[in-house]
C-alpha cells in the first residue's frame, strides 16, 4: 500500500520507487548525516573534543530530517540527484578541510 | 500536496513503526522496568535487610578487601544507599606478565558485604540490573550485535514519532477523545491518547536514547578531529592515565575524612563510589565519585587523593558546554537523578510508551483485517503479524513475571543459578510464542493474557510463602519496599486479567465498511 501512495507513474519505475527510496534513506540518509557531522566536528568554533560532541549530538535530528525529506520528496529521482549532490559538497568540504590541516 | 505529503509520512509511520515494534516493546517494557531496578534487585535478594552508615561500612569493606584481595590491581566499592542496604565490591586482579587469562565468572571478583565488613550470603541472582542491561544488550547474542540492533530499532522510533506527529492532524483534539467498544476507533483512539499523553517524554526518551551510544553509532564526528577513539579519550579524561605500581608496600589512608572532604566540596552531596587503584602500594589513589542522584548530568563529579597521604592530587575537569549536554542528556535517559515523585512518572511515562507502541502494533492488524479479501483466511504474513503480536505484548510480561518467581523457587545452592533465572524468564516468552501459534487466533490472545496475569498474581503468594518479607508483615512493620512490590504485582495481574477478559468479550463480527472506517484508512 505504500507503493500506490508515494508514485503514480506506472511499470517498472514505480516498482523500483520504494526500494530506492528506503535505500537513499538508510544508506544515503547515514552517509550524508556522517559527512555532515564530520564537518561540522571540524568547523564549529569550539575546541576539537567539544566541537565532536557537539556535533555527534546534533546527527541524529540530522539523519531523521534527511529520512523524512527524502520519503515527502515529489521524485526518487531527485531524492538521489540531492544526496549526490550534498555528499559531494559535504565530501569535497572535508577533503579541503583535512587537506589544509588545522585540526588533527 | 499537503495531502500527499501526509499520506507518505502515514505510510512511513505504519511500516517502520511494524518493523521493530516488536523490539521496540520489549525496550519499552525492560526499559520502564529498570527505573526501578534498585529496588528489583533489593526484593530479589531478601536477605539484605539493615543499612549501615556509608563512611564506616566503607572502611569496613576496605579491610575486607585487605585481608581477602590484597594484591589486587584496583578495588571498586559502592556504599550503602538509601536504594541499596549492601555495600558492594568488586576488584580487578593483577594481571601477571606470562600467566594466561584465567576465564572468571562474576562471584569470583565480586561481593555483597553488610555494614561490618562481612560476606552476607545472598541468593545467586542478577535483579533488576538483568532488566536494565536486556534493554540495550538483548541476551543470548553479542553484546556489540545487540547495540547495533537497538540504535537501529531507536532510529526507527524517532522517525515512527515524527512521521506519526506529521500524519496526526489534530493532536489536541485528539487527546480528549477515547471512545471505547468501537473496534478500529478504539485501537486508534488508545494509540493517539497514549502517544499524546507523554509525547515530549518520548521524543526526549528516544533522541536521550541514541545519545547515551552515540559514538558506536556515529563515531565519524570523533575520527574527524582524532586519530583514534584513545587520543579522543586521552583528551577528554587526562586523569584516567595509569599509574605505575611501585612496590614499594605502604598503608592507605583512613577513607572516613576523606569522603567527609569530598562531601563538603560538594555541598553535601553523597558518595556514589569509591576506586581505589594499586591498594597497598606507595602509588595508590583514591577516587571518590559523586552519587547518581544529586545532580542529572551523568558524569558526575569526581575527587582522587594520593592513597597513602589522603591529599587531593586531582579533580574533575570542568565540562564544556557540549559534553555538558551530552552528561545531561544521558541523565535524563537513565533517570539515576530522579527522587521518588520523578521516577514514578517516569515509570508511568514508560508505561504510556509501552501502551503506544503495543497498540500501535495490534491497530496494524485490525485496521487490515477488515479490509482483506477473505477475513477468515488471512495471508500468512498477516497471521504472522498477529502471532508476533500476542507473544510480544504477552510473552515478555509473562516471562518477567517467571524470573520473580525463580527467583524465589529456584534452590538457593543450584549452580549457575542467576543463569537459569534468565532462561525461564526466555523459555516462558518461548512457551508463549508457540501457544499463541498454535491456539485458534482469539482464544490465544485470552490465554496468553490470563496466564501472565496468574503469573503475576502468583508473585505475592510464592513470596509469602517463601520468604519472610510479604504484604502482611509489611503493612505491620513498614516494609515498604515489599509492600509497593507486592502491589505492583497485584495490579499488573489485574491490568492483564481485565485485558484478557475484554479479548474474551470481543464480538468479531465483520463490521461493514462506513464512513468512518473510510476515513480512517486515510489517517
Amino acid at each position: 500500500m505504500a507503493r500506490k501512495r508515494i508514485a503514480s507513474p506506472q511499470g517498472f519505475a514505480a516498482r523500483i520507487n520504494l526500494p530506492l527510496r528506503v535505500l537513499g534513506a538508510i544508506v544515503g540518509g547515514y552517509g550524508v548525516t556522517s559527512l555532515a557531522v564530520a564537518c561540522l566536528a571540524r568547523i564549529l568554533p569550539l575546541r576539537p573534543a567539544e566541537a565532536s560532541i557537539a556535533a555527534t549530538l546534533a546527527s541524529f535530528a540530522i539523519y531523521a530530517g534527511i529520512i523524512v525529506a527524502i520519503f515527502s520528496a515529489r521524485s526518487v529521482l531527485r531524492v538521489w540527484l540531492w544526496l549526490e549532490a550534498v555528499a559531494l559538497l559535504l565530501g569535497g568540504g572535508l577533503y579541503w578541510s583535512i587537506l589544509t590541516g588545522g585540526r588533527l | 500536496m499537503k495531502d500527499g505529503f501526509r499520506q507518505s509520512m502515514a505510510a512511513l509511520h505504519t511500516w517502520t513503526g511494524l518493523l521493530f515494534g516488536w523490539l521496540l516493546f520489549a525496550m519499552f517494557v525492560t526499559g520502564t522496568a529498570a527505573y526501578f531496578q534498585e529496588e528489583i534487585s533489593r526484593w530479589m535478594r531478601p536477605e539484605l535487610v539493615a543499612t549501615a552508615p556509608p563512611a564506616p561500612a566503607t572502611q569496613a569493606a576496605i579491610r575486607w578487601l585487605q585481608s581477602t584481595q590484597p594484591d589486587a590491581e584496583s578495588w571498586f566499592i559502592t556504599p550503602p544507599s538509601a536504594r541499596n542496604p549492601a555495600t558492594e565490591v568488586f576488584w580487578q586482579p593483577r594481571i601477571v606478565d606470562g600467566e594466561p587469562h584465567a576465564r572468571r565468572r562474576r562471584g569470583d571478583t565480586s561481593a555483597t558485604l553488610d555494614g561490618d565488613g562481612r560476606v552476607v550470603a545472598v541468593r545467586e541472582t542478577r535483579g533488576g540490573f538483568f532488566l536494565y542491561r536486556f534493554h540495550f544488550d538483548l541476551h543470548y547474542m553479542p553484546v556489540l550485535w545487540a547495540r547495533y540492533l537497538v540504535g537501529i530499532a531507536a532510529m526507527f522510533m524517532l522517525v515512527a514519532i515524527l512521521s506519526g506527529i506529521i500524519t496526526h492532524k489534530k493532536i489536541f483534539a485528539d487527546f480528549f477523545m477515547l471512545r471505547f467498544g468501537k473496534g478500529q476507533r478504539s485501537w486508534l483512539d488508545a494509540h493517539n491518547v497514549t502517544a499524546v499523553f507523554a509525547l515530549p517524554f518520548y521524543l526526549m526518551i528516544t533522541y536521550t536514547g541514541l545519545v547515551t551510544l552515540a559514538t558506536l553509532y556515529m563515531p565519524w564526528g570523533i575520527t574527524a578531529n582524532y586519530a583514534s577513539p584513545e587520543t579522543f579519550f586521552a583528551d577528554v579524561f587526562p586523569d584516567n592515565a595509569e599509574v605505575a605500581h611501585t612496590g614499594v608496600a605502604a598503608p592507605l589512608a583512613p577513607v572516613g575524612p576523606l569522603m567527609a572532604v569530598a562531601a563538603q566540596r560538594w555541598g553535601g552531596a553523597a558518595i556514589g563510589s569509591v576506586q581505589i587503584a594499586n591498594p597497598g602500594d606507595r602509588s595508590a589513589t583514591i577516587t571518590l565519585r559523586q552519587a547518581a542522584n544529586s545532580a542529572i548530568g551523568a558524569r558526575g563529579e569526581s575527587l582522587v587523593f594520593a592513597g597513602v597521604t589522603g591529599r587531593v592530587i586531582g579533580s574533575s575537569a570542568s565540562q564544556g558546554g557540549a559534553m555538558a549536554t551530552q552528561s545531561v542528556m544521558v541523565g535524563l535517559h537513565a533517570g539515576r537523578y530522579a527522587g521518588w515523585g520523578l521516577r514514578w512518572l517516569y515509570f508511568l511515562s514508560g508505561i504510556g510508551g509501552t501502551i503506544m507502541v503495543g497498540s500501535g502494533l495490534v491497530l496494524w492488524t485490525v485496521k487490515r483485517r477488515a479490509k482483506l479479501p477473505d477475513p477468515m483466511r488471512p495471508h500468512f504474513g498477516f497471521r504472522l503479524v498477529e502471532r508476533l503480536n500476542i507473544a510480544a505484548i504477552a510473552g515478555l510480561p509473562a516471562g518477567i513475571a517467571t524470573y520473580f518467581l525463580a527467583n524465589r523457587l529456584l534452590p538457593t545452592g543450584m549452580t549457575e543459578r542467576a543463569e537459569w533465572e534468565i532462561h525461564s524468564l526466555f523459555l516462558t516468552w518461548g512457551a508463549v510464542l508457540l501457544w499463541a501459534i498454535a491456539r485458534p487466533y482469539r482464544r490465544a490472545w485470552v490465554e496468553s493474557l490470563a496466564l501472565t496475569s496468574a503469573l503475576f498474581a502468583a508473585v505475592p503468594v510464592v513470596n509469602a510463602l517463601t520468604v519472610p518479607r510479604d504484604l502482611l508483615s509489611g503493612l505491620m512493620t513498614g516494609d515498604w519496599l515489599f509492600l509497593a512490590f507486592d502491589m505492583a504485582m497485584l495490579l499488573l495481574a489485574l491490568g492483564f486479567g481485565q485485558a484478557a477478559r475484554k479479548a474474551a468479550t470481543v464480538t468479531s463480527k465483520p463490521r461493514r465498511r462506513t464512513r468512518e472506517t473510510r476515513e480512517m484508512a486515510a489517517a
